[in-house]
C-alpha cells in the first residue's frame, strides 16, 4: 500500500513533537525513521497506525484520505516496542486475537483461524511454541509472536517501534534477517523506527533520518542507505550518522 | 545435606526478637485457639457433631455462607467497577473517595451496624421508600446482605488498583490496532488481567463477611431459621453456657475460614505460575 | 466509515464518553447509597434533637465511663502489638530460618478467624470454668469479664496489622544498612534505633494508626468476653450496643459520633501519609 503524510504535524499540549512533515512511501518499501529520541519518529509512527491524532495534516492510503480512520478500521499491523503481547494468553491465542476480535459475520471459522495460525507460526520459525505463555518465552521469540500476531489481521501495512530495542546484539542480527525475509514474502509496505543507524543502513530501502529541536521533530533527509551515507543533506545527518559508526 | 534449622548471621538481636515474637504469637494467637481446638478434642467429634447437627445452626451457617458469598460476588463486580473509575477517570473529588473507600476498615463496625439500621429501618429514609414501594431491608435478609456489603466493600478494590495502575497503555493499544472495539479490549484484555487480583479480594471479602458480627446483628432482625448469623450462635450459646454448643460452631467455622485461606493461596500460586505475575 | 474530527478522536486506550459517565455515576450512586449515607446518618441521628442533647449524654458517667475504658484498652494493646510487630519483622527479615511461611501464616491466623470465635477462645481458655481460669479468679485476677480479657481479645484481633505493614517494607530495604552500621562498630540497639527504625517509622506509624482504629472500635470478640457490666467492662462499641438496645438513640448515637470522627482522623491521617510518605510505604502498597 502506498501511503503519503502530508505536512503533518503534532504538538501534545504546549510541547511540539513535530513539525509539519511530508513523506511518500512507495507500495511494498521497508522504510525505517531513523534519528535520536525526541526528534518525533514514533509519534509519527503512531499517528500511521492511528494510535495518535495529527494537530495538522492529512496522512493519504493509497489516495483515500485516512486521517480520521479509527485504530480499528486502519488495519496496521503494529508492533510494539514492549511487544505488548497479552500475558494471560498463550502464544496460540495472541496470535488468533485479532481474528477473535472481528464481528461474527466476517470472522473466520475455527478451523480457518487455527490453520492461519500454525501458518504464522511456520512463518516466525517456531512452529512448536503455540501452548506456551509469553513468560514462557525469551526476548527474541516474543519479538517474533508479536510480529505474527500483527500479521495474523492480514494487515494492509506493517508499522514497528524499535523491534529490536530490547534485544542484545546477537539475537539482533538474527532478527534483522528475519523481519527482511518476513517483508520479502509478504510484499507487505513496512515501516519501523530506530534509533541505531546501523540496523537502518543495513535492513531498509529507504531511510528518513529526523531529528529534534524544541520547536518539535521534523525530517533532515530522505533516501536510500547508501545516499545518505555518501552525500548527507545537512550537517545533523553528517554528524549523526559518523557518531554512530564508532558504537 | 539438611538445611539449617536457622542460618547464621552477624545481625544481632535473634534471641529478643524470636523470643518476644515466639512467646506473644503462642499467649497471643495459638494458646486461645489451641483451647478451641482442644476444647472440641475433649468433646469428641460424635458431641461435637450432633451440637451443629440441628436445624437452627444448619440454618445459620447455611444463610451465613450464602449471604456472605452474594455480597463478595456483588463487591467482586462493584469492587472491579470502582477501581477502574478511580484507576482511570479524572474528575473532581477522586481522592476524597479513594480515602474514603477505606471506610469500613476505619469504622467500628457497631456503629455502621446502628448507621445502617437507622438508614434502611422501615422509619429510616431509605427503608421508607423501600417500604412505599412495597419491600423490607432491615430485619430481613436483605439488610443482612447489605451489610456485608459495607465490610466487604474496600478489600477487592484495594487488590485491584495496583494491578491497573500497573496494566501498560500499550497492552490496551495493541488489542485495537488488531481491530478489537473496546468493549471486546475490557472482556478479553482487561479484566482477565484483573481477575486474579480480583478473585484475591473476592475471597478476603469472603472471609470477613462469614465472621462478621458487629454490623450485622443491629440490622439482622436475628430471627431464628431466618435471619440468625452463624456467630450470633455462639453468643447465644455462650450466654445459655453451652459451651460445647459453643465449641462446635466455633470449630466449624474455622475449618471453613482454614479452607478458605488455603483457596486464597491456592489462586495467587496458580495465577504466579500462570501468567507470571499476581 | 465515518469521519473522525480532531474532537472526536479518543485514544486507544481510553473508554468511550457514555461509558465513562455510567460507569462513574452507578458507582458514585452505590457509595453514596452504602457509603456516605451512614455516615451522615450517624451524625444525624446524635444530634437529632440538638448539640446539648447529645453533649449531655456523652458526659453520662456511663459513657465516659466507656470512653475511659477504650482507652485503657487501646492504650495497653496497641504498643504491646506494636512491640511484637517490629520484633516479628525484625525476627522475619533479618534472618533466614526454616518455618518462615509456616510462622508468617500463624501471624495472619487472626484475621481470618471471626471476631467472635476469638472471644470464645479467649473464654474457653481463661473463662472460670477452665482450671486456668478458675485459678486465676481464685488470685483475684479474673481475665473473662474483667479488663485483661478485653485487652487479650483487642490484641488477638489485631494482632498482625504491624507485622503486615512492616515485613514487606523491610524486606524491600534489605539487611545492607544494618550490616554497615554494626561494620562501622555500632551496637545492636544502636544500629536499631539509628539506622533501622528511620527506615520504617513511616511504615510502623501507619500499622499502628490502623491498629489501634480496629482496637478501639472491637465489637464482636469484646462482646463475647466483656460481660457487659456497665460503668466497668463496657467499651464503647459495647455501650453503643446497651444503650441502642435501650432506645436511647441519641446517646447511642453521639458516642458512635465520636467514634467516627475517630475514624475519619484515621483516614485522614493514612491518606496523608500515604501521599506523603509513599516512597517509605510503597511495599506494602504494592500487595
Amino acid at each position: 500500500m502506498h501511503i503519503e503524510i502530508d505536512e503533518i504535524s503534532k504538538s501534545f499540549g504546549t510541547t511540539a513533537a513535530l513539525t509539519p512533515v511530508s513523506l511518500a512511501i512507495p507500495s511494498g518499501a521497508l522504510v525505517a525513521l531513523l534519528g535520536p529520541s525526541g526528534s518525533g519518529k514514533t509519534t509519527l509512527l503512531r499517528i500511521l497506525g492511528g494510535l495518535e491524532f495529527p494537530t495538522s495534516g492529512r496522512v493519504i492510503f493509497d489516495g483515500v484520505d485516512a486521517t480520521g480512520l479509527s485504530v480499528q478500521d486502519r488495519r496496521a499491523g503494529f508492533v510494539f516496542q514492549s511487544y505488548a503481547l497479552f500475558r494471560h494468553m498463550t502464544v496460540f491465542d495472541n496470535i488468533a486475537y485479532g481474528l477473535n476480535a472481528r464481528p461474527r459475520a466476517s470472522r473466520p471459522t475455527r478451523a480457518e483461524i487455527s490453520r492461519r495460525v500454525t501458518k504464522l507460526l511456520e512463518l516466525i520459525q517456531l512452529p512448536d511454541i503455540g501452548a506456551r505463555y509469553p513468560s514462557q518465552l525469551s526476548g527474541g521469540q516474543r519479538q517474533r509472536v508479536a510480529l505474527a500476531r500483527a500479521l495474523a489481521i492480514e494487515p494492509r501495512m506493517l508499522l514497528l517501534d524499535e523491534p529490536f530495542g530490547a534485544l542484545d546484539a546477537k539475537v539482533r542480527k538474527e532478527l534483522r534477517q528475519g523481519l527482511r525475509d518476513i517483508h520479502d514474502t509478504t510484499g507487505l509496505t513496512t515501516v519501523f523506527v530506530t534509533h541505531d543507524q546501523d540496523e537502518a543502513m543495513e535492513l531498509a530501502d529507504l531511510v528518513v533520518v529526523m531529528s529534534g529541536s524544541t520547536t518539535g521533530g521534523k525530517i533532515e533527509q530522505i533516501g536510500k542507505p547508501q545516499d545518505i551515507r555518501a552525500k548527507p543533506a545537512t550537517p545533523f545527518v553528517k554528524e549523526f550518522i559518523s557518531a554512530c559508526d564508532f558504537v | 545435606m539438611r538445611r539449617p534449622l536457622i542460618h547464621r548471621s552477624p545481625i544481632p538481636g535473634l534471641g529478643i526478637s524470636a523470643g518476644i515474637t515466639l512467646t506473644l504469637l503462642s499467649l497471643v494467637v495459638l494458646l486461645p485457639i489451641g483451647a478451641l481446638l482442644l476444647n472440641g478434642a475433649l468433646a469428641g467429634p460424635d458431641r461435637l457433631w450432633t451440637e451443629v447437627n440441628t436445624p437452627r445452626i444448619w440454618a445459620s451457617l447455611w444463610l451465613s455462607f450464602r449471604l456472605s458469598f452474594l455480597a463478595a460476588a456483588f463487591n467482586l463486580v462493584f469492587g472491579v467497577a470502582l477501581a477502574w473509575v478511580l484507576g482511570r477517570y479524572r474528575f473532581p473529588g477522586r481522592r476524597l473517595i479513594d480515602a474514603a473507600v477505606d471506610l469500613p476498615f476505619a469504622l467500628p463496625t457497631a456503629v455502621a451496624g446502628i448507621a445502617l439500621t437507622a438508614l434502611y429501618a422501615p422509619n429510616g429514609a431509605f427503608g421508607a421508600l423501600a417500604r412505599d414501594l412495597g419491600f423490607k431491608i432491615a430485619y430481613t435478609q436483605t439488610g443482612i446482605f447489605i451489610a456485608l456489603i459495607f465490610v466487604g466493600l474496600p478489600f477487592v478494590v484495594r487488590t485491584v488498583q495496583p494491578v491497573i495502575d500497573e496494566i501498560e497503555r500499550e497492552v490496551e493499544e495493541a488489542s485495537a490496532t488488531l481491530g478489537a472495539t473496546r468493549l471486546h479490549t475490557i472482556r478479553h484484555v482487561i479484566l482477565p488481567m484483573l481477575a486474579p487480583a480480583a478473585l484475591t479480594g473476592f475471597a478476603l471479602a469472603l472471609a470477613r463477611a462469614v465472621g462478621e458480627y458487629g454490623s450485622v446483628i443491629f440490622i439482622a432482625g436475628n430471627l431464628p431459621m431466618q435471619t440468625e448469623i452463624a456467630p450470633l450462635l455462639i453468643v447465644i450459646k455462650l450466654e445459655e453456657f453451652n459451651y460445647e454448643g459453643a465449641t462446635a460452631i466455633g470449630i466449624a467455622m474455622l475449618v471453613i475460614s482454614f479452607v478458605m485461606l488455603f483457596v486464597i493461596n491456592g489462586v495467587q500460586v496458580w495465577s504466579r505460575r500462570r501468567i507470571g505475575y499476581v | 466509515m465515518s469521519e473522525i474530527t480532531p474532537t472526536t478522536f479518543r485514544p486507544a486506550s481510553e473508554d468511550s464518553p457514555a461509558f465513562r459517565i455510567a460507569l462513574t455515576v452507578t458507582v458514585l450512586a452505590v457509595l453514596v447509597l452504602l457509603l456516605f449515607a451512614p455516615l451522615i446518618a450517624v451524625f444525624y441521628e446524635a444530634l437529632r434533637k440538638g448539640w446539648v442533647e447529645a453533649v449531655t449524654s456523652l458526659a453520662e458517667p456511663e459513657a465516659l465511663a466507656a470512653i475511659r475504658l477504650t482507652l485503657t484498652v487501646a492504650a495497653i494493646a496497641v504498643p504491646l502489638n506494636a512491640i511484637f510487630g517490629v520484633a516479628a519483622a525484625w525476627f522475619i527479615t533479618k534472618y533466614d530460618f526454616r518455618g518462615k511461611a509456616f510462622l508468617i501464616t500463624l501471624i495472619d491466623l487472626p484475621f481470618s478467624v471471626s471476631p467472635v470465635a476469638v472471644g470464645l477462645c479467649v473464654v474457653l481458655t481463661f473463662g472460670a470454668n477452665t482450671w486456668i481460669g478458675a485459678s486465676l479468679v481464685e488470685a483475684g485476677y479474673p481475665i473473662v469479664f474483667a479488663l485483661p480479657g478485653i485487652v487479650l481479645a483487642t490484641m488477638i484481633v489485631t494482632f498482625p496489622f504491624v507485622a503486615r505493614e512492616l515485613i514487606p517494607v523491610m524486606i524491600e530495604q534489605g539487611r545492607a544498612e544494618e550490616e554497615a552500621a554494626l561494620t562501622l562498630g555500632a551496637s545492636g540497639w544502636r544500629t536499631f534505633l539509628t539506622v533501622t527504625l528511620p527506615n520504617i517509622r513511616w511504615a510502623l506509624l501507619y500499622g499502628v494508626l490502623l491498629c489501634n482504629a480496629r482496637a478501639m472500635g472491637e465489637f464482636g470478640a469484646v462482646a463475647v468476653v466483656s460481660g457487659k457490666i456497665r460503668g466497668q467492662t463496657a467499651t464503647m462499641p459495647i455501650t453503643i450496643e446497651m444503650l441502642y438496645n435501650e432506645y436511647m438513640s441519641v446517646a447511642a448515637f453521639a458516642l458512635a459520633a465520636v467514634l467516627a470522627f475517630l475514624a475519619f482522623l484515621t483516614l485522614g491521617l493514612k491518606t496523608f501519609l500515604e501521599i506523603r510518605h509513599a516512597d517509605a510505604l510503597a511495599a506494602s502498597r504494592r500487595h
